[in-house]
């Protein structure tokens, strides 16, 4: 609950170390029962995919004609989870935006599992998973190259280099970070943190490097995030499906995945902050800033959901009104109107101060967001091949245990090798809230009053 | 005679900045500076003093996008003119689709460039601690090693003295090391 | 007041450490008072002139265009400063404000010659003569020009009241004060979000009823928010272009004209012009794809027929090739020149981009550029720049204002 520790409103550079340090002491019964929970969840999943690699997709609700419904919804949620992480770590950073500092690094480790966690599904939906490669161009004697036309193959390209680079960027980041740990760390992890650090001592002409080279990923990594979500709504938006072909995709996809990916980031920081006491480093200031951006990009969500409406009806073009009204209120219309509530309506409530600095509010917006989000990929998804361009095909997918499962695990997946970083990496970057201490020390004292509420 | 370091501890970024000004106006140059992080007085300080430019890493992350942009126009327009079949009535070699492919590549040539780069103009992975460097350099202090004869140590720990250090230690370098 | 130039002094919040750049100028905006003046006249006579003569189709279409440009130069900058208190942004004092509000009489103008638009309806909107039967709920003259109107209306006047809060003394104060993390006052802030989304919203409303709909068949749904990027974009160029100006004016030790301040302009034409054509081939590969005719035709026209393709080339090589290639590097964005340069010929294609939305929808073969689009749009012009002095003499008296000391470092 509320820390024994009076708050210091003038944090000094060791505040930080020891802050951090505290965080990453050797966790506790709960903790690593929570971790355990997510491995067993994991492990369960692992199980339901192998059976459904054995006995094939059959297992699955999947069949005509929504021959993409839950995995690929997984996929793109767990995609435009990832690119919230970069904004904030890499966007931010070169827009030198102050609040970044002490939530970036947390975001960026949601960022690099959430890929990884995104990279499974295709294998999972592939079924004969073993034949992935088929997606590589190398030489081979099947007188086939990958056809580049394709979104799928632009979708391996793109979710290959996001995953690299945003791994390469995270742990470029934690060179000087480690650096640090290993200086307070002692035993095993010293040799861990020596090793991720690479020597560094932080010498002038090291910083200078660095410097250039995080400026660069950075610079990268920023159209990296809009290119990658894009590609991954072009996965749809190339064809000529209703309520699939529209220009609006490709933006509108990147905006709603800093929502969500901002909900996560709040959904993980906040517990990160209780339970492991970072309230006097990630502050009320800093989780305030962070809700505007989730406001802002559901206001996004909003703006297309109406252009989108909007425009069927504008066109008057047959095909499109029909899928459309069959999404507001076809046998599936309620899964709209919950995710209309999630994405557009609850986050309003982040228009007031005191919804955004307090954090038992903000966590259950949070989950709100997430849900809503997941809604949203199903019911473009699922919802638009289920009423395609030929009535008699009509048929809605029904969900069965496996998918089910599997997407549960995927979550279990998710936290389990993000908790394991967490608490073995520093969670918050020591540097550069040293880097920015006079901030720091003016968020602490703006967000004194909410003390108490933390 | 042997080569010593002077090791000075700074509390704050502008006592060190103002200890690397001194040394450069003492025309002392032999100096390394340790700090826990990217202090924008500690690096307009070094950049005064240094004159070095900037950092190289940029040319290696430059050369290595536009090698993904030649990688990706030889992987996309080869493979469709080699393998040529027609897929929904689109130009053998179609280039709105190939940009993306090209972009991909730049970004992912082009950062693993840098980050080789960057290792390679750091020398790391380090493996060999420098001259004067403690540990508390990358917590809370700021560090000035200045590598020295015996016979100039004196001077150089006045120097280092006036613009603020808190501590000042010697240590005596086995062989004369002289690079940076 | 007394000047503490020791750097060994903490700067304390508030005024006691302020000091301006340099001394202040007085500039003479007579020239650019008369040039106004001249150009309006010539628009005007021009205007009459072709009515008289039955050019009537030509002048609707450019008076449409240059509506459309001018007005999103305009609405641009407000929107930019209010996107400036939005993210807090106090790299140039208050000057940067001022450069983006420097505009915003325009507005009100601007308002009264949306009303051309309904004088010239006829030859502005196909589906007057020849109505399309599904799209008549939306596309009928009370409707279209009730909506727009008052939209533009509501823009115009949130606008106006921004810009005003904005010139206001807490704002100013709060703009001086660079290392601080306080929010803006209260009036603005809660003001700033209700002009950007009213922004998008009517922006995208304008591009849809005005632009799109002179192909009714046509839609494309990511239409209007390219549409008000460009607009946005349109008014950094001119914030660029101003403050190369400005330059030329007081040379390099002001908050209008110093090195750091062009950086960072620099730095914004660059990151939205990415932008602009990011969304401009979402669009383009979408229907490139689909390969649906109702959607294809309107890019082929422009881009693939006679007599529209230069000019529709060069609309990206204007807008994108060149900002990207040549504000790539950190010394151009700070060369007055380049940047200057850059500017102006981003600005030529915003307004080249909206002649060819609009004009090869109402004449498909024929490209009427001649001395009636020539007059017209030079009348515009000088109702434009005559509305943009007040707002730069209040830029010139911002340059010159006192500024932190932990400012002073990025001016540089």
């Amino acid at each position: 609950m509320a820390a024994a520790v009076e708050t210091n409103l003038q944090p000094r550079y060791i505040d930080v170390d020891r802050q951090v340090q505290r965080a990453m002491a050797p966790g506790g019964l709960t903790y690593w029962l929570w971790v355990l929970f997510c491995a067993f969840l994991t492990a369960l999943g692992i199980g339901f995919w192998t059976n459904q690699v054995y006995k094939g997709l059959g297992v699955t609700g999947l069949t005509e004609p929504t021959m993409w419904a839950p995995y690929i919804t997984n996929f793109v949620f767990w995609v435009g989870i990832a690119h919230s992480g970069t904004l904030i770590s890499a966007i931010l950073f070169l827009f030198r935006v102050r609040w970044r500092t002490a939530i970036y690094r947390c975001a960026e480790t949601m960022t690099v599992f959430a890929v990884a966690t995104a990279g499974l599904f295709p294998l999972i939906h592939l079924g004969r998973l073993w034949f992935f490669y088929f997606v590589v161009p190398y030489p081979n004697e099947r007188y086939l190259q990958p056809d580049f036309r394709s979104p799928l193959v632009w979708d391996f390209f793109a979710i290959g280099t996001y995953l690299t680079i945003s791994t390469v960027f995270l742990f470029t980041g934690l060179i000087p970070d480690c650096a640090n740990a290993r200086e307070f760390a002692t035993g095993w992890r010293k040799t861990l943190y020596s090793i991720f650090s690479f020597g560094w001592q932080g010498t002038d002409r090291q910083w200078r490097n660095f410097q250039m080279v995080y400026l660069l990923l950075a610079g990268f990594a920023t159209p990296l995030v809009l290119s990658v979500h894009s590609v991954v709504s072009w996965d749809f938006a190339m064809t000529q499906l209703p309520g699939w072909h529209s220009t609006i995709f490709a933006p509108y996809f990147v905006a709603g995945a800093i929502f969500s990916g901002c909900g996560l980031v709040l959904t993980l920081i906040i517990p990160i902050r209780k339970f492991w006491r970072l309230q006097e480093m990630v502050t009320i200031w800093h989780l305030d800033n962070l809700s505007k951006i989730v406001l802002f990009t559901s206001l996004i969500i909003t703006y297309s959901y109406c252009v989108e409406s909007f425009m069927v009806w504008y066109s008057q073009d047959s095909l499109e009104m029909t899928t459309f009204h069959q999404r507001y209120f076809g046998p599936q219309g309620y899964l709209f109107w919950i995710m209309v509530a999630c994405n557009c309506v609850i986050p309003l409530l982040l228009f007031s101060p005191r919804v955004r600095t307090n954090t038992v509010w903000l966590f259950i917006i949070s989950i709100f967001v997430n849900i809503g989000m997941w809604l949203e990929r199903f019911v473009i998804i699922a919802g638009s091949l289920a009423t395609n361009t030929m009535p008699s095909q009509w048929r809605f997918y029904t969900p069965q245990v496996t998918e089910v499962v599997i997407t549960v695990a995927s979550f279990g997946w998710f936290l389990m090798n993000f908790s394991l970083f967490a608490k073995f990496m520093p969670i918050v970057s020591m540097t550069e809230m040293k880097e920015g201490i006079s901030w720091l020390r003016q968020a602490v004292r703006t967000s004194y009053p909410y003390r108490k509420a933390a | 005679m042997s080569d010593v370091a002077v090791i000075s501890t700074f509390h704050s970024d502008e006592e060190c900045a103002q200890g690397i000004l001194a040394l450069h106006d003492a025309r002392i140059h032999e100096f390394r500076a340790f700090f826990p992080f990217p202090s924008e007085k500690i690096m307009e300080a070094v950049d005064h003093v240094r004159a070095w430019g900037r950092s190289p890493v940029r040319y290696w992350q430059l050369f290595g996008g536009i090698t993904g942009v030649l990688t990706a126009i030889a992987i996309t327009f080869g493979t469709s003119w080699e393998w040529n079949l027609n897929v929904g009535g689109r130009p053998i070699i179609s280039v709105p689709p190939y940009i993306i492919i090209m972009f991909e590549l730049l970004i992912l040539i082009g950062g693993l460039s840098g980050l080789t780069g960057f290792f390679v103009h750091n020398r790391m992975p380090v493996f060999d601690l420098f001259p004067g460097y403690r540990s508390r350099f990358s917590e809370d202090k700021f560090g000035l090693v200045v590598q020295c004869e015996e016979s100039a140590a004196a001077k150089v720990e006045s120097v280092l003295r006036d613009a603020g250090a808190e501590d000042i230690t010697r240590e005596i370098l086995e062989a004369a090391t002289g690079h940076h | 007041m007394e000047n503490q130039m020791s750097s060994h002094q903490p700067a304390s919040l508030g005024a006691a450490a302020l000091r301006p750049l340099r001394e202040s100028m007085q500039l003479n905006w007579a020239p650019l008072n008369t040039l106004g003046l001249v150009l309006s006249v010539i628009g005007i006579a021009g205007f009459v002139i072709a009515l008289i003569l039955g050019r009537s189709q030509r002048v609707w279409e450019i008076w449409l265009v240059n509506f459309l440009f001018f007005n999103g130069v305009a609405q641009g900058g407000v929107v930019c400063s209010a996107s400036f208190y939005l993210t807090q942004a106090r790299w140039a004092g208050t000057t940067h404000y001022r450069m983006a509000e420097a505009f915003s009489l325009y507005l009100v103008v601007g308002f009264v010659l949306f009303w051309g638009v309904f004088i010239g309806r006829i030859s502005i909107f196909p589906w007057i003569l020849h109505p399309s039967p599904k799209q008549q709920l939306w596309l009928n003259v009370p409707f279209l020009f009730a909506r727009d109107g008052i939209a533009l209306l509501v823009m115009t006047i949130i606008s106006v009241w921004f810009v005003s809060l904005s010139r206001g003394p807490e704002a100013r104060s709060w703009a001086g004060r660079f290392d601080e993390i306080d929010m803006p006052p209260v009036a603005i802030r809660r003001l700033a979000p209700v002009v950007a989304i009213l922004y998008c919203a009517i922006y995208s409303l304008v591009a849809f009823d005005l632009i799109m709909s002179l192909s009714p068949k046509w839609h494309s749904t990511l239409f209007g928010w390219w549409y008000f990027a460009t607009d946005f974009w349109s008014a950094t160029a001119a914030m660029g272009l101003m403050a190369v100006m400005f330059r030329r004016a007081f040379g390099p030790n002001t908050t209008a004209s110093a090195p750091g301040v062009l950086h960072d302009i620099g730095k914004m034409i660059f990151a939205f012009s990415i932008f602009w054509i990011y969304t401009g081939f979402a669009q383009y590969l979408v229907i490139w794809y689909g390969d649906i005719p109702t959607e294809t035709f309107f890019i082929v026209q422009r881009f693939w027929h006679h007599p529209w393709t230069l000019l529709s080339w060069s609309t990206p090589v204007l807008i994108w090739v060149i900002p990207f290639l040549v504000l790539l590097g950190v010394r151009p964005k700070r060369t007055p020149g380049i940047l200057g340069t850059v500017s102006l010929l981003g600005l030529i294609g915003v307004w080249i981009l909206n002649f060819i939305l609009v004009v090869p929808s109402l004449s498909r073969d024929r490209l009427p550029l001649g001395w009636v689009e020539l007059t017209i749009t030079a009348g515009f012009l000088g109702i434009f720049l005559l509305c943009a002095i007040p707002g730069l003499r209040r830029v010139a008296a911002a340059a010159f204002e006192p500024v932190s000391p932990e400012l002073q470092p990025r001016m540089e």
